[in-house]
């Protein structure tokens, strides 16, 4: 079984970023980027498959500008096999993505793409479920575990207020939620391994895929700043602000 | 005490008002310790100035009244500096508690002695700029705590202990006389410098009511790498190789002993496959894209030299918080084990030797002792953890641990080290001090004691 992964470069988790002063966008300049957290455990759960036995190769799959390459290499040092960079500059929508993850899993006879269920930039959470309407495929999102049976997965999905499973014929997509698994840290002797493992690089345009975009970004503001909060000298106090300022009672 | 009770609590009042005053057994209780557990807390009242001028009304009142004090931070002290065990007043700044000036052009911070240490750690990143003291009590200790105990913490390596930022302080010594030293200035040799003195000083010297703090520039983001070590002594050379490569903000190590007991407790992974004896954390700066390939290079020359076998690294800020839980969350949890902890110091490069030694003598003595070590070893500094075997009974084993005290103190001794590297002497090391310092420097620390505290009205009976 041939897995493909899907990994964003995203702002560090950490970082706490800033909406640029002309609103086109926030400022990520010189900001620590890292490997979208969902997109990780994707990559954990395709190594723990091929640990396991279910999955012979792990090809991760990054589309953005050159310096994908550095979480790609994350991936390869955290077991992937061989990496694929579709390298464009501009930002891509979710569904030029799935159209350019599904050149891919034609290209490559894929057999299980793990993506995460949303990326922490964006937050759109798309782009798994648009990837397995354009392939036809079974998708089982959110998951809080996954198991190779009989030639099938067996999906525990996330769902409001429980879990729901399902069983996927394959081939499927599988998007990943918190739950499903630990990342593990990449060892340094792997890091230096992966420096040797293959990156290949393509286009949009040498996968026949079009990108252009239907959405335009008008502007990007930070949400409203709370005041903080002030504590009432007594109860007569507290009924006279709900009343009169808060006008909630 | 020279007068009743009543009468002392009326002066007071007439000072601080009865919002400045606190006699309900629960907070004598609260304010009259700080971690440590050995002594139990006596005072007979707790006084809260709000400013300057009250604290110099009080230790003059403390004088004439002849009312010992014992200042009180955020009482997060590990030796019983801050105890008041004996009848004594305490006098605690939670009310002092303001960022009074800052000056972006001079770096300088002015704050008042109750101000929190992460209340100065924030309030410099809002400026674009770094206090870089930092250690696990943070969010409750106070600043003039810091100052009077010199605290170190885990970026010693890099930024020094609390003494290296403090550029200014106000103070009332034991005569009720309020002192300014120094003013914020980077440059003043103009003789004695007693704004050190006053550093580590543990309240005996005088009450420090204001602190000119220095801010740094906000370092980069950090990486952490973990390396794995079969053999202490071979951390030195794997120091000294990240030390000559990469710009290093902590060197810290555990043992896998430690390591075993936070990810049972904590539920955490290993960080990788193989275990080791010992682990090197290493946490540095990434100013360039080129430090993190020069991390690289130094783990493939400490792997080629046999100083380490395994590591890991950082791929991103949530797993360099992750692995710095491996060393930061021990304590915490060997506490369970009601542990003797030591804290001490010897010169960086005598640490494995040191370890080796204490290793020995105690297992010699006592071969169902678990020690755990961890520290920051990039200093010098380790703290010795020995955790009470389950079926012996607890007076027993710190009767057992008052010996190990002597011996691992004349082994440091030996080695030319301290019996206290950051924790302070208070009430807990007293009795070992003349191990690090001899009879005719103890004497001189008296002198200088009687010169500020004439009537050693000034958190007596601790340190010296």
């Amino acid at each position: 079984m041939k897995v493909l992964v899907a990994i964003k470069r995203v702002v560090d988790a950490y970082v706490k970023v800033r909406v640029k002063s002309d609103g086109t966008g926030v400022d990520l300049a010189n900001a620590k980027m890292a490997i979208n957290p969902f997109c990780e455990i994707a990559v954990e759960e395709a190594i723990r498959l091929k640990e396991a036995g279910a999955a012979e190769e792990i090809i991760a799959v990054s589309i953005g500008a050159t310096q994908c390459q550095e979480q790609l290499r994350t991936a390869l040092a955290l077991g992937a096999d061989r990496g694929i960079l579709v390298e464009n500059d501009e930002a891509l929508e979710p569904l030029a993505i799935a159209k350019l993850l599904k050149a891919v899993v034609d290209k490559e006879g894929i057999d299980l793409v793990i993506l995460g269920k949303q990326s922490i930039d964006t937050d759109n959470n798309q782009t798994g479920q648009m990837l397995a309407a354009l392939c036809n495929w079974p998708q089982g999102t959110f998951a809080c575990n996954a198991e190779i049976q009989d030639g099938k997965i067996q999906v525990t999905r996330e769902v409001d207020g429980g879990e729901q499973t399902v069983l996927l014929n394959m081939p499927a997509v599988v998007t990943t939620d918190l739950r499903l698994n630990e990342p593990r840290y990449a060892s340094l002797p792997n890091i230096m391994k992966a420096k040797k493992k293959p990156i290949d690089t393509t286009t949009p345009a040498e996968l026949g895929v079009d990108v252009s975009s239907n959405l335009k970004t008008l502007s990007v503001e930070a949400p409203a700043e709370r005041s903080a909060g002030i504590k009432v000298e007594s109860i007569e106090e507290l009924v006279n602000k709900l009343k009169t300022e808060a006008k909630v009672i | 005490m020279n007068c009743t009770k009543t009468e002392l609590l009326n002066a007071l009042n007439d000072i601080v008002g009865a919002a400045g005053l606190k006699t309900e057994p629960a907070d004598l209780e609260t304010y009259g310790k700080d971690w440590t557990k050995f002594a139990k807390p006596a005072p007979i009242a707790v006084v809260l100035p709000a400013d300057a001028e009250a604290v110099v009304a009080l230790v003059k009142l403390a004088r004439r009244l002849e009312v010992p004090l014992v200042p009180s931070g955020g009482r997060t002290g590990l030796s019983g500096g801050a105890v008041a065990p004996a009848g004594e007043l305490v006098v605690a700044f939670d009310r002092m508690n303001n960022i009074l000036e800052f000056n972006a052009a001079d770096r300088l911070v002015v704050c008042q002695p109750g101000v929190v240490t992460e209340q100065l750690q924030q309030f410099a990143e809002a400026e674009g700029l770094f206090y870089p003291v930092d250690f696990a009590s943070s969010g409750s200790s106070q600043l003039g705590g810091n100052v009077a105990t010199n605290a170190g913490g885990i970026k010693v390596i890099r930024y020094g202990m609390t003494r290296q930022w403090v550029a200014g302080m106000k103070v009332v010594t034991g005569t009720g006389e309020l002192l300014s030293f120094n003013q914020g200035l980077a440059k003043n040799n103009t003789g004695y410098d007693f704004r050190h003195l006053f550093v580590g000083s543990e309240g005996t010297l005088g009450l420090i009511v204001e602190l000119t703090m220095s801010l740094t520039s906000l370092p980069k983001d950090p990486s952490v790498m973990l390396l794995g070590v079969e053999d202490m002594a071979a951390t030195m050379p794997v120091l000294q190789a990240c030390q000559a490569k990469l710009p290093l903000t902590a060197f810290e190590f555990f043992s896998e002993k430690a390591l075993v007991h936070v990810m049972a407790e904590k539920g955490l992974q290993r960080p990788f496959e193989s275990a080791t004896p010992f682990y090197a954390l290493v946490e540095f700066e990434n100013q360039s894209d080129a430090d993190m390939e020069t991390a690289m290079e130094v783990f493939e020359h400490c792997l080629e030299n046999g100083w380490v076998t395994d590591g890991t690294v950082s791929q991103n800020l949530t797993q360099a918080k992750s692995l710095w839980r491996l060393r930061e969350d021990i304590s915490e949890t060997i506490a369970q084990f009601t542990p003797y902890k030591n804290d001490i110091s010897v010169r960086v490069s005598k640490v494995p030797e040191f370890l080796q030694e204490v290793d020995r003598l105690v297992g010699e003595a006592y071969p169902d002792f678990e020690i755990i070590w961890f520290g920051h070893i990039g200093d010098g500094n380790v703290h010795l953890n020995i955790l009470k075997p389950a079926d012996l009974a607890e007076a027993e084993f710190f009767e057992k641990c008052a010996e190990v005290s002597n011996w691992v103190f004349e082994i440091v001794q030996r080695h030319g080290g301290s019996i206290s590297a950051e924790h302070g002497v208070g009430l807990l090391k007293k009795p070992y001090l003349h191990y690090s310092r001899s009879k005719s420097e103890i004497a001189a620390m008296r002198a200088i004691k009687s010169v500020f505290d004439p009537d050693g009205i000034l958190n007596p009976g601790k340190l010296i």
